[in-house]
């Protein structure tokens, strides 16, 4: 799809009126009727302390809300407030995206309008409660906007039994096959360089299939594979509020994420084949946060059908993994019986990469392997959750950190696995 | 009478050796079809086989399942396989056309029913295999999508899935090549049937402990175990 097709005439006649800016702020928005006022307002507020003397547009790229979104965004003007006032006009509108609701359409669609706008930095802010405060934005949009960084991504205080499907996988292979240490690939907000957006913007991810299902994650890791400059800035979460956003389970967000993961190894296969040890993206505005404290606790029964989904899944595991791999995967198995496995990182790591290198020779169907991946992670989590419930946060944070290093010595048998594929 | 039996000794020979010189150059006349036959099919096999390879059918086979079900069935792989019905076909289609050359009255209008049946044949070995390639495919991801969605059972429910796929493909393939029709469809009747009334006999009526037993060991339920109570994101 080309700009012309992207953006429809009214939405075309309106950017020109906008003319060129210095920053746009896109907020991807789909029925967010109770919080994207106060995304707004946390925008605006950014924008006036951090960027008053800039050329500035916001744009909510809408999918097709109809709870009242739209209407929402059109009559909470920027000008509302005196506080909010910058030295130039700010600009606010909705534009609605054509095709499936998606954060990939709509960050196309931001990406597009920054193109044309020649905006120097661009900022993609969630309209969810809990996502970034005025403070945080700002933070984003500075290292973009006065130090020539391609990419910003958040890095927050979190407990290291949170977000397991980051840690466990996809922040770690991140790691070792790009070489970069960067704390969240799944960019929910970032801020980016217009370089950058127009660079994404040629790609064919958008249309593709699983990339466009992971578009953050992959945008993320394509900063990290070309040569773009990547930072992290420390945010801070705004206190979580209300949401209509249902909560999604794991089979909504496991096979988008880690086959958009995989398609993108593939993609960039050509930038990852060194093994060369990984390097700590900068992080700007403080020291790298912590972990969070506090215990989470096992919820229990996790993981006491590993043993059976093993044995479920054999002729289909048999055709992705290594021998070796299926083997200890089997002792890891019959030794957990019904509780949850200890599932150990040398064989986790073994299993993801000799899932990576099948995904690539396309074993069996593509979908079918990512999916086939889903029920040994869940023994993983289970296996990790278990094992650090009553931990000091400190502690499973350190291992995670050895599971990272763990992915990085074993990258010469993903190299290997992957070559030796047809 | 001495004079009679040479006569007849003579006229025998006489017609045997007119017989010999009529069939002779018939035989030899089948007998270069046959070898040219043969070696045509074996250039062909080769030929195929050079060719399925270089087009990495081999591997093909293996993603869709139809090196594991050949394997498991003891057969060659499927570059070597599909080589060999090429052989065949051809060899076959030769070694009919010799024989016709005969002229045997019994065995004539041999090749035009080899001619008739070889598309045919051609179509049910399609059937056959797409049908394979589908039933593989649905009980994969069928068994994927029980295993996730942690439901009891996902072998018996996908594997329920793939033999459906598979008796209706053969079903088709049969009908295809009008192989004794009524009588495959009436054994696959008799048979589904008579299967049917004993599982229901011996599972619901005569051993239901049993039959429970058994079910719950190759069919266990799976414990509760929710992967959405971590956060995962």
């Amino acid at each position: 799809m080309t700009q012309a097709t992207l953006l429809s005439d009214d939405l075309l006649r309106r950017l020109i009126s906008v003319g060129q800016v210095d920053v746009l702020v896109g907020v991807p928005t789909l029925n967010n009727a109770d919080t994207i006022a106060g995304a707004l307002q946390a925008v605006d507020e950014a924008l006036t302390q951090h960027f008053a003397r800039a050329r500035t547009v916001v744009i909510a790229a809408d999918g097709g809300s109809r709870d009242g979104t739209v209407e929402i965004v059109g009559t909470t003007a920027p000008e509302g407030g005196d506080r909010y006032r910058g030295l130039r006009t700010r600009h606010r509108f909705v534009a609605a995206y054509r095709g499936v609701p998606g954060r990939a359409a709509a960050i196309r669609l931001i990406f597009t309008a920054a193109d044309l706008l020649q905006a120097r930095a661009v900022a993609v802010v969630d309209p969810e409660a809990g996502a970034l405060t005025p403070a945080a934005i700002g933070g984003l949009l500075r290292p973009v906007g006065a130090d020539s960084f391609d990419l910003a991504a958040p890095v927050r205080a979190r407990h290291p039994l949170e977000r397991l499907l980051v840690t466990q996988l996809i922040r770690p292979l991140v790691r070792a096959a790009y070489g970069r240490q960067l704390d969240e690939p799944l960019l929910t907000e970032f801020a980016c360089s217009g370089r950058f957006a127009a660079h994404c913007l040629a790609e064919d991810a958008w249309d593709r299939s699983p990339m466009r299902e992971g578009i953050e994650l992959w945008l993320a890791v394509t900063a990290l594979s070309g040569r773009f400059r990547a930072c992290q800035t420390v945010v801070e979460a705004a206190p979580p509020g209300p949401s209509a956003r249902p909560r999604l389970g794991l089979q909504d967000v496991f096979a988008p994420l880690v086959g958009s993961l995989f398609a993108a190894l593939e993609a960039h296969a050509g930038a990852w084949q060194r093994d060369v040890p990984s390097e700590p993206v900068p992080v700007i505005g403080g020291d790298h946060p912590p972990p969070h404290e506090g215990t989470a606790g096992a919820p229990s029964g996790l993981g006491g059908t590993f043993a059976q989904d093993v044995r479920d899944l054999r002729p289909v595991l048999e055709s992705i993994l290594a021998p070796d791999t299926f083997t200890a995967l089997a002792a890891v198995a019959e030794a957990a019986g019904s509780e949850a496995p200890r599932y150990t990182d040398e064989v986790w790591v073994s299993t993801v990469y000799d899932f990576a290198a099948a995904y690539h020779a396309g074993v069996i169907d593509r979908a079918h392997i990512v999916k086939a991946l889903m029920p040994l992670y869940v023994g993983r989590v289970a296996s990790f959750v278990t094992r650090h419930a009553a931990a000091a946060p400190g502690e499973a944070a350190q291992n995670l950190e050895t599971l990272a290093q763990q992915f990085e010595r074993s990258k010469p048998y993903l190299i290997e696995r992957w070559n030796r594929t047809p | 009478m001495t004079q009679l039996i040479a006569d007849a000794v003579g006229q025998a020979w006489a017609n045997f050796l007119e017989s010999v010189a009529l069939y002779l150059p018939r035989i030899l006349a089948t007998l270069s079809i046959v070898i040219v036959g043969w070696v045509i099919a074996a250039l062909l096999c080769v030929f195929t086989r050079w060719t399925l390879r270089w087009l990495r059918f081999d591997a093909l086979s293996e993603r869709i399942g139809l090196a594991a079900a050949l394997r498991s069935a003891d057969l060659s792989p499927a570059s070597v396989l599909a080589g060999s019905v090429v052989f065949w076909l051809v060899f076959l289609g030769f070694l009919l056309s010799g024989i016709d050359v005969l002229g045997l009255t019994a065995l004539q209008g041999l090749v035009a029913g080899f001619g008739q049946f070889v598309p045919r044949l051609l179509v049910a070995l399609a059937i056959l295999a797409v049908g394979f390639v589908v039933a593989n495919f649905a009980w994969r991801a069928t068994l994927l999508a029980a295993v996730n969605a942690r439901m009891s059972s996902p072998r018996l429910l996908s594997s329920a899935v793939r033999s459906l796929i598979l008796v209706l493909a053969v079903a088709m393939a049969l009908e295809q090549i009008a192989v004794a029709q009524t009588v495959v469809l009436t054994a696959f009747a008799i048979a589904f049937g008579a299967v049917m009334i004993g599982l229901a006999i011996a599972f619901g009526i005569g051993g239901g402990g049993l039959a429970r037993r058994f079910l719950e060991r190759q069919f266990p339920e799976r414990p509760e175990s929710n992967p959405d109570r971590v956060s995962h994101l």
